[in-house]
């Protein structure tokens, strides 16, 4: 006899076989959906340009402390049936544990790279800038990780506002290099281009509509 | 490639004993010698096991002379509280690495070595990679992980001397029915520790499993490490659950009381198995099957139910006994 003959947890809290290989807890995913949706109401266009296997690196603006990688990730895990990484994850308990079961990984190029070569989904998020319309400067050292890992690089756009709860995400057509290149300008070129692709998907999807209009105009700068 | 000459440091462990029998049966091994400071676990039939102390140099580096093998299998690496404490287990592992390196390298047909290593030499400090392969970079964090990135350098630094193959088999927490690991004492225990804070994912991999991967590689003798990683992966709370136990949540300086409690009811916590329960222990381990064409086949899943279904102590009844002698 175990002590758990005695003194049973039930099952659906916490199942015994819900975490893979990199950490991520679809079943604990599942059970906190109900507090994403809380906050975040996604909507999101574009999922056709993914791929239905193998890797991809996916750059999204982001709005300072938005979680924008994190709302993006788990909506789109969600939309195309196969679970969505994202990079950013801190390195100190609890946030760091809990954000990995939800899918995170450190925003080191060799985490990322390890995720893209096994054919995993990874979301990755450009520098943050204060203005939600705005992509920022996306680090060529994230882009290496899917040059060097053969993977294709898609842009994000994602919308959010501090308070309301709707929130967009619009993935735009594979970003193509221009020129083949063998060394180090590959990444450069690709993520000034990744960066100006997130820019068109973000200028496509209009300007803000929080509901309080002069919120609006101050967030159009 | 028929007739080859392996040699086995740590015959006598039960993944030792594992290689040994497993080599046997191939057809390419010609004679297999061993040496470990206990007698190996099970039956070996072409298998000339020699019992020396690693820090007997001289007789070592005799019997090792004498042997003149083509394949080093080192397998004697002491996990800390597996067999013996962290600090006898430092100083075995080092006097064994150090005198049959020494010995096997005036060996003059020998081509390669195959040496046991473990992911423990990945680290897990601040920033450590989630899930590292063979190139991540090695930043160990506890004593074991320091033992075996000791035990990889001393193989290169030979194998670079003398020009022969090296290869590391980088293994996942090795269980088995009859494996001395402190992690399987701990989660065998009727009540078992976590960290609410993490309860970090790990991976671990069969002593089968393990073994095979080591007979491929000294029939193979590819160059660099090889992570040998069970599929899937598990957390303790998890495990916890699949063994039935009852989980206790810790969350800081309890720990030290509860590490405590738990050796002194035989089931020490050694720096590592602690790392594991609180930063997980993951890796990639895809390159393996792409080397050498093998791949652990047990789940982490499927390992732990067994560790749990293991039985204790294997009893067997008088009369099957005397007829067995």
């Amino acid at each position: 006899m175990t002590v758990a003959d005695i003194i049973r947890f039930p099952r659906s809290w916490y199942p015994a076989d819900s975490v893979d290989e990199w950490g991520r807890d679809a079943h604990l995913i599942d059970l906190l959906r109900p507090a994403t949706a809380l906050r975040w109401e996604v909507g999101i266009g574009g999922q056709h340009h993914l791929p239905k296997r193998g890797g991809a690196l996916l750059v999204t603006n982001s709005r300072r402390l938005s979680l924008s990688t994190v709302y993006s990730a788990l909506a789109l895990s969600r939309a195309i049936g196969r679970p969505v990484r994202f990079g950013g994850r801190p390195d100190i308990a609890p946030i760091g544990p809990m954000m990995q079961r939800l899918g995170g990984l450190h925003n080191d190029p060799n985490e990322i790279s390890g995720a893209l070569r096994a054919g995993e989904l990874v979301i990755v998020s450009a520098a943050g800038t204060s203005n939600p319309r705005h992509a920022g400067v996306v680090d060529p050292s994230m882009i290496a990780t899917a040059v060097l890992s053969g993977v294709p690089v898609f842009p994000v756009a994602s919308t959010s506002t501090p308070f309301g709860r709707a929130t967009r995400v619009e993935i735009g057509p594979q970003v193509r290099p221009r020129h083949k290149r063998r060394g180090p300008l590959a990444e450069l070129e690709l993520a000034e281009l990744t960066q100006r692709h997130i820019q068109r998907v973000l200028d496509g999807l209009g300007g803000l509509h929080t509901g309080v209009t002069p919120i609006d105009w101050l967030a159009e700068g | 490639m028929r007739g080859q000459r392996v040699l086995v440091s740590g015959m006598g462990g039960e993944l030792g004993s594992l290689v040994a029998s497993l080599l046997e049966a191939e057809a390419w091994v010609g004679s297999i010698l061993g040496i470990d400071v206990d007698p190996p676990r099970r039956r070996l039939r072409r298998s000339e096991f020699h019992l020396i102390e690693p820090g007997d140099r001289e007789r070592i580096v005799d019997v090792v002379t004498r042997f003149d093998p083509h394949v080093l299998i080192h397998l004697a690496v002491w996990e800390p509280d597996a067999r013996a404490g962290t600090t006898l287990a430092k100083r075995l592992t080092q006097e064994a690495s150090t005198s049959m390196l020494a010995a096997a390298a005036e060996c003059p047909s020998l081509q390669a070595i195959v040496a046991r290593s473990g992911i423990e030499i990945y680290g897990r400090g601040r920033g450590a990679l989630t899930r590292p392969d063979e190139d991540s970079p090695t930043r160990p964090t506890s004593e074991y992980g320091r033992m075996v990135s000791g035990v990889e350098s001393a193989a290169h630094s030979v194998g670079q001397r003398i020009g022969v193959a090296v290869s590391a088999l980088r293994l996942a927490p090795v269980l088995g029915p009859h494996v001395p690991s402190p992690l399987g004492r701990v989660l065998r225990q009727p009540v078992v520790p976590f960290s609410l804070l993490a309860d970090s994912p790990f991976a671990v991999t069969i002593d089968s499993d393990a073994a095979r991967a080591f007979v491929a590689a000294a029939e193979q003798r590819p160059q660099g490490p090889l992570n040998v990683v069970g599929p899937g992966a598990i957390s303790t709370m998890q495990a916890i659950r699949r063994g039935r136990r009852l989980p206790l949540p810790l969350v800081g300086p309890e720990w030290l009381f509860a590490r405590q409690v738990s050796y002194l009811l035989g089931a020490p916590l050694p720096e590592h198995v602690m790392e594991l329960i609180h930063r997980g222990r993951l890796a990639d381990g895809s390159r393996l099957a792409a080397t050498l064409g093998v791949a652990p086949h047990t789940t982490t899943q499927d390992v732990i139910d067994r560790l749990f279904k293991w039985e204790a102590i294997v009893r067997i009844p008088p009369s099957t006994a005397t007829r067995a002698a």
